[in-house]
């Protein structure tokens, strides 16, 4: 009898579909392609009949189950609560314990992303190619998929030229010296401490000042989004256990990436093995707190206490809802109370905010057009707000939305919302 | 199986990237929004064009393969699966609204057309497509009015053969043709326009439609009436009508969907109550106003509990958010579920309710009810599970009451789904056989060959 250990795990999730094809209006992916193989129905289907023995892993099934941005809307909007997002991510699973993952994922997710130091040899190396690719202000997210995902014509961000964690400290100190409210553990994520390390060091500046303890726990890892969504559970569970272990003294972790707090969060969703884990990852779960969430729900500052930096006075802004933030986390109200009430900034509502970017992580790098056609999409509802910028809190969302903007010769900056307050 | 020379001529005219052929991409479209019907076609063909669909059609007649057109695949009925292989005909790639004609209050648009798309299109110019099958955001308007859909607006504005002024018809022989027009009045000779409407895609390929279109009602109340006994609301329904209101829409939920949507989503239903009927009256403000609030005095008279007006929209989207959820309830409840579609005339609802009561203590099986009252429509669902034999046995049993019933009553058996295969067993029995004749020879004379969706409607 075949191994299906993974699919069985998400059998009852597949069993909820009642085939109604509602998803097929909500699938940024389905309306391009507009093939039921494309939607969550079909992807569902599928999984179904490879549960009953009906439907092998082959590599046409790969690209398929592959080719799904994870951006929940479906789900969200699914009349009978079909968690499609774990059935996708739980076949992925059982298809790399099948199967073994990719060459280039294989080398990237075990050998590169894993491990802390080689990540960042190999980001200098690929740094030091960077003159070969047009310049950009922005920045890319996954290391492997630069490395694999070069070309295509895409605006390739430029790298930090000195990464975060060579310039953190382990402890910071409330600034008025008195003793700290809270201790909280710094969350850096592969794309603050490589890409956008002044978003960290924003984040610690504004805990500090605000009398909490911040510490860098130097064994913090990669939060693993793009290796346990891709199915490589395995791994996923290896970093989940160092990261779990590096913020075991803190009150909470906050980072200021919303993939990375939707994935440090949903550990107990898709990583357990045994009960023991299961147990730790909710334990680990209640600690993690998104920016956007900490300073509203945790800090409790009131929206109007927000001060908004000088050079963005009189701009007119416009919110982007991450995926990981909107659906994967429920958080919207928080930033869109923070914009709202920044005295000097106008606030205009996306008619599309909490569509996909497009971006989809290594979805991007292995169907790029996609990814432009997606984001298009965006950049039209950007562009009918009239706003002079975009705010999110995603570094993830971030990258492909200053890449699409570019490309569609935009005027229109891209700010995380820290990058915005005092 | 499909001849290889055959895939590669469809590539020719379609394009290679519009020819699925691989068994994962079979596989899923071989079903669609029903349970149990599955079967797989040999090929998906996506055409761009009526041209193109012309091309397909001749080959297909030539060679006698069967050909199951499809938009999105929403049907309840097993209307799109294509019971017999061959070629799925898919129209999803063929959805651009061709002309809104704000003056003549028409639009005419492709058949891939989604019609979620198409309404938030038309509220852009303040109009709207009145007829709302509930698979709105999937339905395309090729399958809409194949199946002549319709849904809780039928009350006041009618189902889709109301709204359909001309089509643009493929025949299965690859002649491309026109029925009806552009206006509103059209008496030139016999009205084909209104064979193919219904005809569930055994006639032909609809390729393009030319619709007719309301302005959207500037003002909307929400009423919810509960009911201790849920024939009392069957009553209301007409008691509403004959007194001279006709809201936009008259939906009713029972006991046992008002307990499973509490469930999923708590709204604050009267969890007690036997049944619900929500009510939508449109139009201009002062008349929704008075509409309003007739329907509250009708309804406390003949014998509705407690009656609610939704003081705004975000309680009105509520309630209206408790109806949509009524089908996922139920599917989500049973391995099997019989969804009825039986309409009966609004004077009958009360004693077709107890009816169906009686048959599922009867049969000793677990029966909903909700459904489009204002119109007749009801939807009994019957919870039950294929592998459990026993229990399948007497829900058949049920079934079969229930639409024998609905006949008996001066009623139909499916007012909006269609017969595909789900109703097949069920269409001699009720259908005049003259009429059934007469249907074969239409079919006959344009589908000779009988390659347009075969196995559906009639064995």
């Amino acid at each position: 009898m075949k191994d299906l250990t993974e699919l069985k795990k998400i059998e009852k999730y597949a069993d909820q579909c009642m085939k109604c094809g509602f998803c097929s209006f909500f699938c940024p992916v389905y309306q391009e392609e507009r093939v039921e193989t494309a939607v969550a129905r079909g992807k569902n289907y599928l999984v179904k009949l490879a549960l009953k023995g009906e439907q092998e892993f082959t590599p046409e099934m790969g690209d398929i189950i592959g080719k799904c941005l994870l951006c929940k809307r479906c789900a969200a909007n699914c009349p009978s609560k079909t968690q499609i997002d774990r059935v996708v991510v739980g076949a992925r699973a059982q298809m790399v314990k099948d199967k073994g993952l990719g060459f280039i994922k294989n080398f990237a997710f075990r050998k590169v992303m894993s491990n802390r130091k080689a990540f960042g040899r190999y980001l200098k190396l690929a740094k030091a190619f960077q003159w070969m690719f047009p310049k950009t202000e922005g920045n890319i997210r996954h290391l492997p998929d630069f490395l694999k995902g070069l070309g295509h014509g895409r605006n390739i961000p430029t790298l930090a030229k000195t990464f975060l964690r060579d310039m953190v400290k382990p402890v910071y100190k409330p600034t008025n010296g008195e003793k700290p409210k809270m201790r909280v553990g710094f969350f850096m994520g592969c794309a603050t401490d490589f890409i956008y390390p002044e978003l960290g060091l924003k984040l610690i500046d504004f805990l500090t000042k605000r009398g909490i303890e911040v510490v860098v726990p130097e064994a913090q890892n990669c939060c693993g989004a793009a290796i346990y969504f891709s199915g490589d559970f395995e791994t996923g569970r290896m970093l989940a256990e160092e990261n779990i272990k590096a913020f075991k003294d803190v009150d909470y972790v906050v980072t200021a990436c919303g993939t990375c707090s939707s994935t440090l969060k949903d550990y107990q969703k898709y990583l357990p093995d045994n009960e023991d884990q299961q147990k730790r990852y909710e334990a680990f779960e209640k600690k993690i707190k998104d920016s956007t969430e900490f300073v509203i729900d945790v800090m409790k500052i009131p929206p109007e206490d927000f001060k908004l930096r000088k050079e963005f006075e009189g701009k007119t802004a416009t919110w982007h809802d991450p995926c990981h933030l909107i659906r994967y986390q429920n958080i919207k109200d928080q930033p869109r109370a923070i914009l709202k009430a920044l005295k000097g900034l106008k606030y205009v509502e996306m008619p599309n905010a909490d569509m996909c970017c497009g971006m989809g992580g290594s979805f991007s790098v292995y169907h790029y057009d996609l990814t432009k056609k997606i984001a298009d999409k965006k950049m039209a509802g950007i562009k009918a707000t009239g706003a002079d910028i975009v705010v999110t809190a995603c570094p993830g969302c971030m990258i492909n939305l200053i890449d699409n903007a570019l490309r569609n010769k935009m005027t229109q900056k891209v700010y995380h919302f820290l990058e915005l307050v005092e | 199986m499909l001849k290889e020379s055959l895939v590669s001529e469809f590539q020719k005219i379609v394009g290679k990237e519009n020819v699925l052929t691989t068994p994962e991409a079979l596989k899923a479209y071989s079903y669609d929004g029903t349970t149990s019907w599955i079967h797989e076609p040999d090929c998906v063909v996506f055409p761009k064009s009526t041209q193109e669909i012309s091309e397909i059609m001749k080959i297909a007649n030539a060679e006698k393969i069967p050909v199951t057109p499809r938009g999105g695949g929403t049907n309840v009925s097993g209307g799109s699966v294509p019971w017999l292989g061959g070629v799925v005909l898919c129209t999803t790639k063929m959805n651009t609204i061709v002309k809104i004609d704000k003056e003549n209050l028409t639009a005419t648009v492709e058949p891939g057309v989604v019609l979620q798309d198409l309404n938030m299109r038309l509220a852009k110019e303040g109009l709207f497509f009145p007829p709302d099958p509930q698979s709105f955001l999937g339905a395309t308007l090729g399958g809409i009015i194949a199946e002549n859909a319709g849904g809780p607006a039928c009350v006041k504005y009618g189902v889709t053969k109301q709204y359909i002024l001309g089509l643009e018809i493929v025949l299965p022989d690859g002649r491309i043709t026109n029925f009806g027009g552009r206006t509103l009045k059209n008496v030139v000779g016999y009205d084909l326009l209104h064979i193919f409407i219904s005809s569930e895609g055994t006639l032909g390929i609809i390729t393009k439609a030319e619709l007719k279109l309301n302005p959207i009602p500037p003002a909307k109340k929400t009423i919810m009436a509960v009911y201790a006994e849920i024939a009392m609301a069957g009553e209301s329904v007409f008691r509403v009508l004959e007194n001279g209101v006709i809201p936009g829409k008259i939906e009713l939920l029972d006991n046992w969907v008002i307990n499973r949507i509490e469930e999923m989503m708590p709204m604050g239903l009267p969890k007690d109550a036997d049944a619900v009927l929500l009510f939508e009256c449109d139009g201009i403000p002062e008349a929704v106003e008075k509409e309003t609030e007739k329907i509250v005095e009708i309804t406390k008279k003949y014998g509705a509990v407690d009656v609610r007006v939704a003081k705004d929209v975000d309680e009105a989207n509520k309630y209206w958010m408790a109806r949509k959820a009524g089908f996922a309830a139920v599917f989500g409840k049973a391995p099997t579920v019989m969804a009825e579609d039986v309409t009966v005339p609004r004077g009958k609802i009360p004693e077709f309710i107890k009816r169906c009561r009686d048959l599922a203590k009867k049969y000793d099986v677990e029966m909903c009810i909700l459904g489009h009252a204002g119109d007749g429509n009801l939807h009994p669902a019957i919870l039950s599970d294929i592998k459990n034999k026993d229990l399948y046995e007497r829900a058949l049993k049920a079934m079969d009451g229930i639409i024998e019933a609905a006949v008996e009553f001066g009623g139909v058996l499916s007012g909006e789904h269609g017969i595909g295969l789900e109703k097949q067993k069920f269409f001699r029995r009720t259908v005049d056989p003259v009429a059934v004749e007469l249907m074969m020879k239409i079919k006959a004379l344009l589908d000779p060959n009988n390659i347009m969706n075969p196995g559906k409607i009639w064995d």
